[in-house]
């Protein structure tokens, strides 16, 4: 006890005096388990973003990113310091998502990630920002895994699909009455994952499977495991995957004998680049994406998008609002634990921002209240489905 | 006088031999008893697919059989003149596919003048003709590219050691994808069909559930052909084709006879090319989808059935990419195993046929390769 105390004020007399020669750096920094991100003046404070910006699911990574832009202008200045997103293309694959970890890594004036966007991408980037102490909050990154791996620093708001599948499977045997069921799903951790979710939760409900295939992404044709599904008379073909290959999919529906079968997509699916590329085939199409309680801040969010970028929030894909609500508490909780030091320059703890994002408590987002549980779940909306009528995706009748 | 060389025992010179023989044959076996033990299984024990199901296979397999033929004749073609592999090819198809999605694109920005509200574009109000300028426009950019490269690339290195075109091929091949993927974006087009072609639109043959016979698909099967008789008559009964095939049996001599043995080789390069871009706007119209990597598997598919039906030789390529093309789609079902495992069931037809007859199904096995 003695030597403690006397250490501690040999401690204290050392900061002191570093304090004095080395610009008054916040003593909090040095016990800070990954230490300080430092700001200097008249620089930004960065929040990273992965998403796929190119390729078949780009719209999904712009309209997220353009969601987020909106609550970094909302954030305004803290403390003379302003905010900024860098938005990176990880190209919606596992590859692309670590590489872009490691660049935010490298960059120390990135002190939080809001993303990234697609679950496998994700599930690669996870362990690189846990090393480095970078706090996540993915808008859109649905599979359930992610939650199960004992990570500190992911968090998200988007719902499980463990969740929008349970929904789904009640929606088709119930609401819709399908008995045989087929499945589809493009082999990745999101596809396959949410696929065998509604395969199981389908058969809990008393449904009956009477396919299950797995196609590779980037094709062009998929007609022949069409044909073997369509050879076992399902009445709805469920799809877990994106955009690009449940396009491709409706569209050969009718020419591999499926026709008159209802194709029910995910949220992977959802948004208007599906509509436009269906055309005709799409008519009767379901997807999955949220619905949300009206308030004010969701209006003004509205607003706000629709006058910054000319589109209404939501057309692109399902998660524009999860860009704002995925970025705003990472915000939030960068202005609660930062510091201003002696030399203007602003010192965020990074141990301290992992632990104030994980605790993110009753934060009223455009999505409803955000409470992140202990291992990272934060969402606060429920999955809707949605239906493809007279070219407009229309809500599906409850 | 060269000294004769020493006559090897003949004892263990069949040995050897025996050995080889007996793993190859073993493992033929093996492989022959695996496919019809699955074949039995599919086919008479568990029997649940019905006749529109094995017609609707067959049809798109005979479908992706025929732009297979009309890529792998530019393989042919040009191994038979260059004893080389231009695996550049897949990529030329590529850019004959961009170049008819832009055509369409811009027939499909012009209004024309009619009753109709909204109006008719010019694509929809000329469609044939929209189509048949897709195709030239296709084909045109697909030959050049043929000619450039080999221009560019396989010119210079024809001296070389047989490693360098084939490297320089590989190259071209990967320069080809970058630069159409920083040219036109890595975002996947969809073909803009004219109404008359729309995709899934078709006549319904009345078979089990009924079997759609889509518009593009016979016209790609008709189309591809019809140029591969086109081809045929070109390399058999034209002046023309009589150089080529001099070319391909011995380069000095044809030169020595006064044939222009450059103005030829480019000629075959245009002549492959232009039909690899008519493959390609035919792929863009049947499954709607372009981007800049859409000829790479192709090209090696295309490059297995060339090998399938007998490389260097024009009917046996046809009938190479047809086979391929079906056993593609009808395999994975007709064994009963995951449809994700048609990649593997073409690629190990190759590795088979490499091993076990390398001229090809209707190759002839001899020293000399001829057209």
């Amino acid at each position: 006890m003695k030597t403690r105390s006397w250490l501690d004020l040999l401690l204290m007399l050392v900061v002191t005096l570093a304090a004095c020669t080395s610009g008054n750096v916040p003593e909090v920094c040095s016990r800070d388990k990954f230490g300080c991100a430092v700001i200097e003046p008249d620089t930004t404070i960065k929040i990273g973003m992965g998403g796929p910006m190119t390729g078949g699911s780009a719209n999904f990574g712009i309209d997220i990113s353009q969601g987020a832009q909106i609550a970094i202008a909302d954030a305004g200045e803290f403390q003379g310091f302003r905010f900024e997103l860098v938005a990176e293309d990880d190209e919606g694959t596992p590859e692309g998502g670590a590489a872009v970890a490691n660049r935010f890594v490298m960059d120390k004036s990135i002190v939080a990630v809001a993303g990234h966007i697609m679950s496998g991408p994700t599930d690669a980037a996870m362990p690189i920002y846990e090393k480095a102490g970078i706090p996540m909050m993915s808008p859109a990154a649905t599979n359930i895994e992610l939650t199960k791996k004992g990570s500190a620093v992911f968090n998200r708001v988007a719902f499980t699909d463990a969740m929008q599948a349970r929904f789904a499977a009640e929606y088709l045997y119930h609401k819709l009455g399908i008995r045989d069921l087929a499945l589809i799903h493009d082999s990745t951790a999101y596809g396959s994952g949410i696929a065998e979710e509604v395969r199981k939760d389908f058969e809990a409900l008393g449904g009956k499977i009477v396919g299950f295939e797995a196609i590779t992404r980037g094709e062009a044709d998929y007609s022949a495991p069409l044909v073997k599904i369509a050879a076992a008379k399902p009445q709805a073909l469920y799809f877990g995957g994106s955009v690009q290959e449940g396009v491709i999919l409706v569209n050969q529906m009718k020419i591999t004998g499926l026709e008159g079968v209802i194709f029910f997509g995910d949220d992977g699916t959802f948004g208007s680049d599906f509509l436009t590329r269906t055309g005709v085939n799409g008519e009767g199409a379901y997807s999955t994406s949220f619905t949300l309680p009206e308030s004010d801040r969701k209006t003004r969010f509205d607003a706000a998008y629709e006058k910054t970028y000319g589109i209404p929030p939501g057309k692109l894909s399902p998660f524009t609002w999860n860009g704002y609500d995925s970025t705003a508490p990472l915000i939030l909780a960068i202005k609660s634990v930062a510091i201003i030091g002696g030399d203007g320059k602003l010192y965020i703890p990074r141990g301290a921002l992992v632990t104030s994002v994980r605790n993110t408590r009753d934060y009223q987002g455009v999505t409803g209240t955000i409470t992140c549980s202990p291992v990272g779940e934060c969402s606060a909306a429920q999955p809707t489905f949605y239906v493809i009528q007279g070219g407009k995706w229309v809500e599906a009748p409850k | 006088m060269l000294d004769r060389p020493p006559e090897l025992p003949a004892l263990s010179r069949t040995r050897r031999l025996n050995i080889y023989r007996v793993i190859r044959s073993g493992l033929g076996a093996l492989l022959v008893a695996y496919v019809a033990w699955r074949l039995y299984e599919v086919l008479v024990v568990k029997a649940e697919y019905g006749p529109d199901t094995w017609l609707r296979f067959a049809i798109s397999g005979l479908v992706l059989g025929s732009v297979y033929s009309l890529i792998a004749i530019g393989y042919t073609l040009v191994y038979g003149i260059l004893r080389m592999i231009n695996f550049a090819h897949g990529d030329v198809m590529m850019l004959g596919a961009f170049g008819g999605y832009f055509v369409l694109e811009a027939l499909s920005a012009i209004p024309v003048a009619s009753e109709v509200n909204p109006p008719l574009t010019f694509l929809n109000a000329h469609p044939i003709l929209a189509v048949i300028l897709a195709f030239a426009c296709g084909m045109s950019i697909a030959a050049l590219s043929g000619f450039f490269l080999e221009r560019i690339v396989y010119h210079p290195l024809r001296r070389a050691p047989r490693l360098a075109p084939l490297i320089g091929a590989i190259g071209a091949s990967v320069f080809l994808e970058n630069a159409a993927q920083l040219l036109f974006g890595p975002q996947r087009r969809d073909y803009n069909n004219p109404f008359l072609l729309l995709r899934g639109a078709g006549w319904l043959i009345p078979v089990g559930t009924g079997v759609r016979l889509t518009y593009t698909g016979v016209l790609t099967f008709v189309l591809s052909l019809i140029l591969m008789l086109g081809l045929y008559l070109l390399v058999y009964h034209t002046r023309l084709g009589c150089a080529m095939r001099a070319v391909a049996e011995d380069k000095q001599t044809a030169a020595l006879m006064g044939i222009d043995v450059d103005h030829v080789i480019s000629l075959t390069f245009v002549i492959s090319g232009a039909l690899a871009g008519a493959a390609g706007v035919m792929w863009g119209l049947h499954n709607g989808l372009v981007y800049y990597l859409i000829g790479f598997v192709p090209g090696l598919k295309a490059f297995t059935a060339a090998v399938l039906g007998g490389i260097g030789n024009v009917p046996g390529t046809l009938f190479g990419g047809l086979l391929l093309g079906t056993i593609e789609s009808v395999g994975p079902a007709a064994l009963g195993i995951d449809f994700q495992l048609k990649d593997v069931i073409a690629f190990l037809i190759l590795i088979l046929v490499l091993l076990f007859r390398p001229a090809g199904l209707l190759g002839e096995v001899s020293t000399e390769e001829t057209l």
